[in-house]
């Protein structure tokens, strides 16, 4: 059975009826509606294969708090690809256009303002507490499906470990599971304990009876303080990749690992990072900063065993963290530096920024991202192209180009006299042209402008035949081509919004 | 003689608009029935497969029946995926209560053809072998005739639609095949096909729409010659290359071919193993084989068939014989001359089909490796381009016809049965190996004699692809583990090497 997490946006056209429930006032709070609101937001994404074009409009609800310094924290699904927001708050009828200031995709928070001052009359900011106890009672509020006012539901704290968000649908940060009823629309929504937030709402398990999930106020606090400089940054990784196979006396043995150190092995360190350079394959990681490592990849946090990752979650990018790590038996130590280590092909879904792309010839060039994967729909990693598949899963150990910043791919071909047979080579990944080799949107976009005479010969990884075009003839059709499937332009190399 | 048979039966069809049409249908099928008496057998298969996924098991046994047409006295044929992992084969012949033994004598999964014999003492009276002939006339009416399991000799009619190259189901490679159409009844496998009353095929696919694709007699004809003429069947030409339609004006003026030069298509690859392997380039521009022009879809005009595919003029041929080829190359003509070769299975890097024997493996403290094979991938699902493991297929899509001397095949590990000593290691699987012990490794044979290497180390080490970490096997106490393994699992032998 395939268990898939989903965020928790709604439309606002679905049928209310009404099922609130009381608050436990020593859990929850005495008056949420001066502290929960209502957040409506009309979205628009792009097409990823003719990437000028946007998708349908979609309306959305979720739920926000306000938090100290008249801001409301909410979820970034809430307000992803917002081309306007408003607000409203419980008990009154005017609803308030509201602005983005901070959007934190990675970790599904996003602070929010209202510039008209009034709104914030008679609110109560709430303040962030720390992690609740596993088996405690917590209370989370919103504006779930079922009803036009806040709903209150009460649960337990299930458990609290690394968790994948579900909004980008990659990577994972720490996550509260509990069984308090959560459900489309709750989205942003505060959980409660003795009056204080101890999560945010964020996302359901399908396929299962009331199990929710929280961002939790070390992920919350995380963003914040992220933001204080008047940026966002994220959340960042080491750069290595571990095996938490020390329980086997024989890797042990054959590591030289003394007998009194745990720690997860080596086996690759992702290109460009600190680490490149410092850790080999089958070193042996036993501590990081002040957290001993245990042979499962593990760490002791807040009292938990967390795995590895909440370490460095608890860094912010730039920062630097202290490794021991064992080499053949020899003790040695070095610094990581925390940095946003993206794959070549990004595996995280993208948001509020345009595409980017070259149309010249009337081929379109992207680059492959997940979310230009998902557009073969939802069974999108069976029915992608073998060589995008092949490049998603393994792009860390496939790319040995230093220089490479994405897989550029030929999405679509707009017809015109000059692309006649070019339509076989759509979806697939360019590897060179005129025997460049192209490593970025910027290079396809160099290499189309500066060749004026004979052919471009286009040549695609993991296919034999090249693709040949007139370059002449292309840079004359380039404008009746562009008029005529109303391209607004031949490039946007930039991510627009 | 088969003029005068259509004739005849043109003008049986002309009188069954004005008489009584059930009866004369049923006299004209069942006298022509009755000729097939002798010629075709029924055989039911015992099928017995090997599970890929744990290779020391077999699947379930299964039982199917096809149909098989007399060559000889005592010997018959059908179609090479019917026999495809037999255990056990027995004919029945019509008239006849009892079962009489078979046995396969030739299986080639790359034409799709088997020979079996049948016990001479055993069957009361002698087969009566047809010949067949190239014989081709498109739009004809078809009879086509089998004996059921339960001795019933049945006939039906179809039309024979065209003829085309088509995928062969036990091999890699595209064969040509006759496709018959609006048959009267479900057709099915092995099933004697006559032109008039000469035998033009025999089923080896048939579909839901009342269609079907033969084995075309020229392809019979020239499988059993090559039995007949020597014991050591060399089997068919396969294809050495891949190439590409040449219809873009662009691409054809890039490699220099002048405006006039119509046809040719465009050699994209050339692979180590195959005709042509040896003497194609990639970037030739193929433009004839064996004296026939090849237009840029790569097709050329067979004086009996039309319009096919060039792969036909090389999987035509036996191998042993010299294809001339005329090719553009490097904005010139040249003239080639390539041997048809076929291509066993085996000598892939990813084999195709590893029919009728055990797969290789071998298992290690629990660690169990195996040879990549198109079979195991198919574990995962039959989209093996969406669902098998994207670093394994890779070698199955990109490389398989190119071994080369230091790596003629795959090795991965598959998973781990858990043991007291894979202890953290039991998430293990779908690994490539790189080395063994520091050598490259190939088969289970290269794994065993990589394994007596460093024989003073106290661990075997495995390293793999893809930043896999590495394998530690300890070698104390190992066989004690392989007795554990053997016992908790069931497992009786723990290896099986082709060498």
């Amino acid at each position: 059975m395939s268990i898939r997490k989903w965020v928790i946006g709604v439309t606002v056209i679905l049928a209310a009826t009404w099922h609130v429930r009381t608050a436990d006032a020593a859990a929850g709070l005495a008056s949420p509606e001066k502290s929960v609101v209502l957040i409506r937001s009309v979205k628009q994404s792009f097409n990823r294969r003719t990437p000028w074009k946007t998708r349908a409009m979609q309306q959305t609800s979720g739920s926000g708090v306000i938090i100290p310094g008249n801001l409301i924290l909410t979820n970034a699904h809430n307000v992803s690809d917002c081309r306007y927001l408003e607000l409203r708050k419980e008990n009154l009828a005017q609803r308030y256009a509201a602005r983005v200031l901070f959007v934190g995709h990675d970790c599904d928070l996003a602070v929010l303002t209202v510039d008209d001052p009034s709104f914030f009359t008679d609110t109560i900011a709430m303040e962030l507490a720390g992690l609740p106890k596993v088996n405690s009672t917590v209370s989370t509020y919103g504006f779930p499906i079922g009803g036009r006012r806040i709903s209150v539901t009460e649960g337990v704290v299930s458990r609290i470990e690394m968790d994948t968000y579900a909004h980008i649908a990659s990577g994972g940060h720490l996550a509260i599971q509990t069984d308090a009823a959560i459900n489309p629309g709750n989205s942003g929504g505060p959980a409660i304990q003795n009056g204080q937030i101890v999560g945010i709402a964020f996302q359901g398990l399908q396929e299962a009876e009331n199990i929710g999930y929280l961002i939790p106020t070390t992920v919350v606090r995380h963003f914040l303080d992220d933001i204080a400089d008047g940026n966002y940054d994220g959340f960042g990784s080491m750069g290595v990749f571990l095996f938490s196979g020390l329980h086997n006396p024989s890797l042990r043995d054959y590591l030289a690992v003394p007998a009194h150190e745990d720690g997860v092995v080596v086996t690759g360190t992702m290109m460009h990072s600190s680490l490149e350079s410092v850790l080999q394959v089958n070193d042996v990681l036993t501590q990081i900063d002040d957290y001993n490592v245990d042979n499962d990849g593990t760490v002791r946090m807040h009292g938990l065993r967390l795995n590895i990752s909440a370490a460095v979650d608890a860094r912010q990018i730039g920062d630097t963290m202290q490794l021991i790590f064992y080499r053949q038996g020899k003790r040695m130590s070095a610094s990581a530096t925390i940095a946003s280590h993206r794959p070549v092909l990004e595996r995280a879904r993208q948001y509020d920024k345009a595409p980017r792309y070259v149309c010249f010839a009337g081929l379109v060039f992207v680059a492959a991202t997940r979310d230009f994967l998902m557009t073969w729909g939802p069974k999108w990693p069976e029915k992608i192209p073998f060589y995008l598949r092949y490049l998603y899963a393994h792009s860390n150990q496939l790319n040995t180009d230093r220089e490479r910043k994405e897989y550029v791919v030929l999405s679509a071909v707009m017809p015109d006299e000059v692309n006649t047979y070019a339509r076989e080579f759509t979806q697939l990944v360019v590897e060179t042209v005129n025997g460049k080799k192209i490593r970025c949107l910027e290079d396809i976009h160099g290499e189309f402008t500066r060749s004026t005479e004979g052919y471009l010969e286009i040549r695609f990884m993991g296919h034999d035949r090249p693709l040949l075009i007139n370059a002449n003839m292309a840079h004359r059709r380039q404008a009746s081509i562009l008029q005529r499937y109303n391209i607004p332009a031949g490039t946007r190399l930039e991510e627009g919004s | 003689m088969r003029e005068r048979t259509q004739q005849l039966i043109l003008l049986i069809s002309m009188a069954l608009a004005c008489t009584a049409q059930g009866a004369h249908v049923e006299s004209v099928q069942t006298s022509q029935t009755e000729i097939m008496k002798d010629s075709v057998v029924c055989l039911v298969i015992s099928a017995y497969r090997y599970n890929v996924a744990e290779p020391w098991k077999h699947r379930s046994l299964s039982d199917q029946w096809a149909c098989a047409v007399a060559v000889g006295p005592y010997q018959v044929i059908t179609t090479a995926q019917s026999l495809a992992n037999h255990s056990f084969v027995k004919a029945l012949r019509h008239g006849q209560a009892e079962f009489v033994s078979a046995t396969p004598k030739v299986l080639d999964y790359a034409s799709g053809l088997s020979l079996l014999e049948l016990d001479p003492n055993e069957l009361r009276e002698p087969l009566k072998p047809l010949r067949f002939a190239k014989t081709y006339a498109q739009g004809e009416a078809v009879t086509f005739h089998w004996l059921s399991p339960s001795n019933g000799l049945n006939s039906g009619q179809a039309y024979l639609d065209r003829a085309r190259v088509q995928g062969v189901r036990t091999s890699f490679g595209r064969r040509l095949r006759y496709v018959i159409a609006n048959a009267s009844r479900k057709m099915g496998i092995g099933e004697l096909y006559r032109l008039g009353s000469t035998p033009i095929g025999i089923g080896c696919w048939a579909g839901d729409n009342r269609e079907a694709d033969l084995i075309p007699s020229e392809t019979i004809a020239r499988f059993l010659e090559a039995i007949t003429a020597d014991d050591t069947y060399q089997g068919f030409g396969e294809i050495g290359f891949a190439s590409s339609e040449l219809r873009d004006p662009a691409m054809r003026s890039f490699l220099q071919m002048p405006g006039a030069m119509r046809g040719g298509v465009y050699v994209a690859n050339v692979y180590k193993l195959g005709t042509g392997a040896d003497s194609l380039l990639k970037g030739d521009v193929i433009l004839d084989i064996d004296g026939h022009t090849i237009d840029s879809y790569g097709r050329y005009t067979d004086p009996i068939y039309g319009p096919l595919s060039m792969q036909h003029l090389i999987t035509r041929k036996g191998a042993g014989q010299e294809i001339p080829f005329g090719l553009w190359r490097k904005g010139k003509h040249v003239k080639i001359s390539a041997t048809a070769t076929s291509i066993k299975s085996s000598e892939m890097l990813v084999p195709f089909q590893e029919y009728d024997r055990q797969p290789e493996y071998i298992i290690m403290g629990g660690f169990i490796f195996q040879k990549l094979t198109r079979e195991y991938l198919l574990e995962f699902g039959k989209n093996l381009a969406g669902q098998a493991p994207s670093h394994l297929y890779h070698y199955y899509r990109d490389l398989a016809f190119k071994p080369t001397d230091e790596r003629p095949s795959i090795m991965v590990l598959s998973h781990v049965l858990p043991t007291p000593m894979n202890l953290g290691y039991t998430g293990l699987a779908e690994l490539v190996v790189d080395t063994f012990n520091g050598q490259a490794v190939a088969s289970v044979a290269d794994i065993v004699k990589a394994s007596q290497l460093r024989p003073n180390a106290a661990q075997h080490v495995v390293e793999f692809e893809m930043d896999a970490p590495t394998l530690v096997i300890p070698r104390k106490n190992l066989a004690q583990i392989d007795a554990f393994v053997s016992q908790n699992y069931g497992i009786e032998k723990l290896s099986n090497s082709h060498e």
